[in-house]
């Protein structure tokens, strides 16, 4: 556990578990669903199954990670995500009509 | 930055990856070595729904000072913030966050995010914090009101 003289290099993850597997909330302050995924699956496999299980088209909505948009390309290991985390879901909206 | 400090930013770490309000990020920024520091949170809070907030979403940065949670963190809008209740520089000037006021060691992140979203629609005009936000707040309420819908437009939830 010390990790105090560690070189700094490469940004490390934050908690020193490397599970292969994380659990993931994924909310839309309404439902929650917690989906088990690897590190290396792209989030599009989560997103999909989602919006499959809430009966959302994947174009109406949009995912955020820490105040981020996801891609459906991300996955885990490229957002440092760590085990417990959570993926909040957004309906999409368009701005304009008055003023 | 104190033992004390360090344990009590890890906590407030574990438990808003744990579990946050909708719509809110906080996170510890990274210096350019790529490392993360604590005592610098990058923060965003959305617009309250049904308030002419709702559909922002506003950048904060918090600093938590050595003598953290002795004393408050600073909460400053990135960039400053159209509002009666917010400093020029972007400081948030907030009872919970002054520690001659209402400032509590044990007032946590998540309290102080929710506390900034409840003041963007309650303003308190008895303690402006700068004069343009204050003075179109008091004389036209209207012209108020269009320019929060602006920057709410001009500062979208991403």
């Amino acid at each position: 556990m010390s990790d105090a003289g560690t070189p700094s290099a490469a940004s490390k993850p934050e908690d020193a578990q490397q599970a292969e597997h994380l659990n993931i909330k994924v909310t839309d302050n309404n439902n929650e669903v917690f989906f088990k995924i690897k590190r290396t699956t792209a989030l599009k496999k989560l997103m999909d199954a989602f919006c499959d299980r809430q009966g959302k088209s994947p174009a109406s909505v949009r995912f955020l990670f820490d105040g981020q948009r996801v891609n459906p390309t991300d996955n885990p290991e490229s957002l440092e995500m760590a085990d417990g985390d959570t993926l909040e879901v957004h309906q999409e909206q368009v701005g304009g009509g008055t003023a | 930055m104190s033992g004390l400090a360090q344990t009590r930013l890890q906590e407030e770490r574990k438990q808003w990856r744990r579990d946050h309000p909708f719509g809110f990020f906080a996170k510890p920024q990274r210096n350019p070595q790529g490392v993360l520091d604590l005592k610098k949170w990058e923060c965003g809070v959305p617009g309250k729904e049904k308030t002419i907030w709702e559909g922002g979403l506003f950048k904060l940065e918090i600093a938590f000072p050595d003598e953290y949670p002795t004393k408050p963190p600073k909460c400053k809008f990135v960039p400053p913030l159209f509002h009666p209740n917010v400093y020029p520089s972007g400081t948030v000037c907030l009872s919970i966050l002054n520690e001659e006021e209402a400032w509590k060691p044990a007032i946590t992140l998540k309290e102080i995010l929710l506390g900034i979203q409840t003041l963007l629609n309650d303003p308190n005009p008895d303690s402006p914090a700068q004069a343009d936000a204050y003075n179109l707040f008091k004389k036209d309420k209207a012209a108020y009101e269009n320019k929060i819908k602006r920057l709410v437009k001009d500062n979208p939830a991403p």
